[in-house]
């Protein structure tokens, strides 16, 4: 008997028809296999029928069947002015009836891209630097490995010793170019006929660029200059020459003719006369090579500058002393490998050992291992963490985007019903809704831009020096647009597609709005994937903050209170301006000494100490000053005393580390023991506790202390016993006025201990105010998102408020049936924001040999400080919501 | 002599189309072919070469009744054209003419 009720054949066989059949072949071909499906059962049963049914499905991939029929009708998709028109006009009403939601994302997404912008501005011109040099891929830094003896460790330095450039140029073939040159700092005098010479002073230290080279005339070889005056191949090559930058030659000469400029004459280091044979464009793209005064290497040998350099050194290496290569085209770093290697073994048969290495031009800027006199380092961690940070606000003010447009997607839904009743495609539903967001998008970036040089100027001491914001490269216009795309796809690209799923005949029913707004798993996703990110971030601001604080209030080991650093010109004159600062009142007590304690310069030296078993010979910090050294600095004895006063080096003293270094249990053993500098052997004659003399980042090392004359530095100690800050700059005043008297021809300057320990952690500063501006920002377009969701949920539910209200909920009630389902989010982000934050900062505290704990409180604070934020946030809608008549609300149905 | 190619099996369905007459639709023409020529052929087949026939302008179509046993679609009816119509007797005169000018003997006899 055959099977009397109809069966259908297979539903996924049917579905994968309805998939690749052109839609006006569909029918009649569907007809025919059911005809034929129905027969099979009869024939062959059910099982074999489906078989057969899906085969002759697959049968029909031809393409015939697959190709589709031109439309009757043209679509008015994108190109029509008319659609156009009307998505222009129902956009711009939308925007303007959802006025809180138009300005909760309008302001986010304006944060989010003037962040990006800014941090995109900081980047570029930080990644950008000395990238623009003709075949800057082929040029290299020459630098090396030094090691001070067998057991020393191995150092890499960003200089060579003198001699060895010239060596290269010679041992090493296939090198290409090499220019040595030498940072020097000095004076400038300029002749004046009859009269005084015009001065221009020395560069102050970490404040102006190294500009006063001496170079090799193949640097120009190697660095293209435009040049104005003289011949770049002979310019540099007799003593005594000199090319200026043309800054520089208006700095010295005014507004002089160029051809008059060119062969006058300066003094360089009080007895250096060079004449101006050149003068070239300044470059004015980023560069760490800052240099405008290139004086002859030639001038060397013949002039006093052979005090300073000796070009026949081998041993010492001096940072002033570097090097540049041109490799020639085609030339690998590893040919030079093996070649460096024997040239090192060949050179340095003794202790001191050295080993050449190139350096990319391209890591100067970065390369901290590498130090010099010049460049000013960019840490790139931070650059790659300022371009993560940028990422994730944009996405937090992307996500206020699709949350706030997925939450008002039922009152759209009836638009969306009716356009498709019209006859619109889902495809150019999409695109309406997407150029919506661009619209937005675009907005924001508009308005992004107005904010960017306020903000650049706002934010000085956080961007790098010399940034400027060109608005109309083409690379920023690119970044723009680039931004503009992916910000309109990231925030639009969602909700357009749930706006434009909506099946019209529920939607025109009023069906659709209110299982889309209930159901919002994704919503509230993306709400706890914000609030992890915020919380990220305000974990981080309190862990910089608390290391931060911990360095500014740690005991240093010794006191920096009201000391102020004075460094005088060379010469003797030292003394006699610290014998009259001595005596002035509002002075407590005078030290000669090379540096404070604590500070950017130090220097290491060898000392060998022959023990009783074997000689200890270590690298140990050398802190040079008269007996007003350690009692001016408070430095603690712990055994012996200090050292007597004396005009060379007589007795030491050391700090605990190294007096266990040399393995003496107890203090008082290493009295008196002798300790060889220099081939010549001293007593220790007092031991102090340990201080830092680094920034925290280094732990406490060996040091020892001693006079030796040129220390010609002053530290000076203000007394301020009960006295006020005007005071202290009467004293100020009073020393300017001796320093006046001693040298009437030098800028007085002075710096605070204070500040200059400050100033080693000046990166940390700019790290706290860029994670506190983060955090900032992030907090603030993620509540907003908050504020305006809150908002939503509240009218939304304004029906249930009502009911709930007149069956006799209170308002504590109804405010917390809206509160806690926010608050859930909440706490669901810390947890997951805890350990990623725990990770980040570990690797951020990582850096410091003396640094803070990461508790757990730190932890409990950052969420409670979120869930407060939260709350407040919510609470202004939930409270509103609660205090509303109900009559109002359930009045009309 | 100028005509239109026909493909052998294109020629064969357009018969077909002409034996059903009035109800030749993809399913009906599959089972007449299989049934008169013991061919047994796929439906996509039949579709296709009808697809083609039509746009050559040999067949023409509409839509007819919808049946029951086809889920409530209607089938798409097929008629042969004018052109259809003299494409098949060119062929079948062009084949006549062959035959008769075979002489007699010339081919093997067959025993039927």
């Amino acid at each position: 008997m055959k099977p009397t009720h109809p069966t259908d054949p297979p539903r996924f066989a049917d579905q994968l028809l309805e998939w690749f059949c052109a839609p006006h072949l569909l029918e009649e071909i569907q007809g025919d296999l059911y005809e034929r499906y129905k027969r099979d059962v009869g024939l062959v049963g059910a099982a074999q029928a489906n078989r057969n049914y899906f085969l002759n499905v697959v049968r029909f991939f031809r393409p015939f069947a697959l190709k589709r029929k031109a439309s009757e009708y043209t679509s008015p998709i994108l190109l029509s002015p008319v659609m156009l028109r009307n998505y222009l006009k129902t956009s711009l009403r939308n925007l303007a009836k959802y006025k809180a939601s138009t300005l909760i994302n309008l302001f986010g997404l304006t944060l989010g891209v003037t962040a990006c912008l800014v941090i995109y501005l900081i980047t570029h011109y930080e990644l950008s630097y000395d990238t623009f040099h003709p075949d800057s891929n082929r040029i290299y830094r020459l630098v090396g490995e030094s090691q001070h003896n067998k057991t020393a460790e191995k150092h890499p330095v960003g200089f060579t010793p003198n001699a060895v450039p010239a060596a290269i140029r010679q041992e090493i073939t296939g090198i290409g170019t090499v220019a040595a040159f030498h940072n020097i700092e000095s004076e400038v005098l300029i002749p004046n006929g009859s009269e005084k010479p015009i001065k221009f002073e020395h560069r102050r230290h970490g404040v102006d660029n190294a500009e006063i080279v001496v170079v090799d005339p193949t640097y120009f070889d190697i660095f293209t200059y435009k040049w104005l005056a003289g011949n770049p191949k002979t310019a540099l090559n007799d003593p005594f020459k000199l090319v200026l930058s043309e800054r520089k030659a208006r700095k010295y000469f005014g507004n002089l003719p160029i051809d008059q400029i060119m062969g006058k004459e300066l003094i360089y280091q009080d007895s250096v006369h060079v004449h101006v044979a050149g003068i070239v464009q300044d470059w004015n793209q980023p560069t760490d090579l800052t240099f405008t005064d290139f004086i002859s290497l030639a001038t060397v040998r013949t002039s006093q500058l052979k005090k300073g350099i000796n070009l026949d050194q081998w041993e010492d290496i001096w940072s002033a002393s570097q090097a540049f290569v041109k490799l020639p085209a085609g030339a690998t770093l590893e040919q030079f490998t093996a070649q460096f290697q024997r040239f090192g073994k060949a050179h340095y048969p003794n202790e001191f050992k050295f080993v050449p290495a190139l350096q990319p031009l391209a890591d100067l800027h970065f390369d901290e291992d590498y130090q010099d006199n010049y460049s000013r380092k960019a840490h790139l961690p931070t650059l790659y963490g300022l371009m993560g940070v940028a990422v994730f606000i944009l996405l937090i003010a992307a996500i206020n985007f699709i949350n706030l447009s997925t939450a008002q997607s039922a009152q759209r839904a009836k638009e969306t019903g009716i356009r498709k009743v019209m006859g619109s495609s889902r495809a150019s539903l999409i695109a309406q809704f997407l150029s919506e967001t661009t619209f937005l998008t675009l907005m924001a970036v508009l308005i992004s831009l107005l904010l960017v040089h306020p903000i650049l100027s706002a934010f000085q001491s956080l961007t790098p020096k010399g940034l400027t914001f060109t608005l109309f490269s083409a690379q920023t216009g690119f970044f723009l647009l680039a931004v503009i795309v992916v910000t309109s796809l990231l925030s639009g690209l969602y909700p357009s597609f749930v706006l434009s799923s909506y099946v019209p005949a529920l939607t025109l029913k009023g069906q659709a709005g209110l299982s889309i707004g209930r159901k919002a798993t994704l919503r509230k996703t993306l709400i706890v994937f914000q609030f992890t990110i915020s919380l990220v971030f305000i974990i981080g601001t309190l862990i910089v903050e608390r290391q931060l604080g911990y360095m500014r209030n740690k005991e240093l080991g010794f006191t920096s209170d009201a000391i102020v650093s004075v460094r005088p010109p060379w010469g003797d004159k030292g003394k006699v301006l610290a014998q009259r600062i001595r005596s002035l009142s509002g002075v407590e007590r005078v030290a000669m000494e090379w540096f404070p304690p604590m500070g950017q310069a130090f220097m290491v030296t060898k000392l060998k100490y022959q023990g009783k078993k074997q000689a200890v010979d270590m690298d140990v910090s050398a802190k040079i000053g008269d007996e007003n050294f350690i009692p001016l600095y408070q430095l603690r004895l712990l055994a012996g005393r200090n050292y007597v006063k004396s005009d060379s080096l007589r007795e030491i003293v050391i700090n605990a580390h190294y007096a266990k270094a040399l393995g003496f249990r107890r203090f008082n053993d290493a009295l008196n023991k002798l300790i060889e500098f220099d081939g010549k052997k001293y007593p220790i004659v007092g031991v102090v506790a340990d201080f830092h003399e680094q920034s925290f980042h280094e732990k406490m090392g060996p040091v020892f202390m001693g006079y030796m004359p040129h220390a010609r530095n002053l530290g000076i100690k203000l007394s301020t016993k009960g006295k006020q800050m005007s005071e202290l700059k009467t004293t100020l005043a009073s020393i300017e006025k001796e320093w006046k008297a001693v040298y009437p021809d030098n800028r007085f300057e002075y710096t605070f201990l204070d500040d200059s320990i400050a100033q080693l952690y000046e990166k940390e500063q700019k790290t706290s105010q860029l994670v506190n501006t983060a955090t900032g920002i992030a907090i603030l377009i993620s509540c907003m998102g908050l504020f305006g969701l809150a908002m939503f949920t509240a009218e939304q539910r304004t029906k249930e408020i009502g009911v709930r209200k007149v069956l006799g909920a209170s308002v504590a009630s109804i405010v917390a049936l809206l509160s806690t389902d926010f608050l859930k989010l909440v706490v669901i982000a810390l947890v997951i924001a805890s350990p990623i934050a725990w990770w980040a900062m570990n690797q951020w505290l990582n850096d410091f040999a003396y640094k803070v704990d990461i508790d757990w409180w730190i932890f409990a604070l950052a969420g409670l400080l979120s869930v407060g934020i939260a709350l407040f946030t919510v609470s202004f809608q939930s409270i509103k919501a609660a205090l509303a008549n109900p009559v109002k609300s359930l009045r009309s149905e | 002599m100028k005509r239109t190619y026909l493909g052998e099996f294109e020629e064969v369905v357009l018969l077909t189309v002409a034996v059903l007459h009035e109800r030749a639709y993809g399913v009906a023409i599959t089972d007449e072919l299989d049934r008169q020529t013991g061919r047994s052929v796929s439906i996509s087949a039949v579709h296709a070469a009808l697809h083609r026939l039509e746009e050559k302008g040999m067949l023409t179509s509409h839509m007819g009744d919808a049946t029951a046993e086809r889920g409530g679609r209607r089938k798409r009816l097929f008629t042969v054209t004018m052109l259809g119509s003299r494409t098949l007797h060119d062929i079948r005169a062009m084949r006549d003419q062959l035959w008769n000018s075979i002489a007699p003997n010339a081919l093997p006899a067959i025993s039927l």
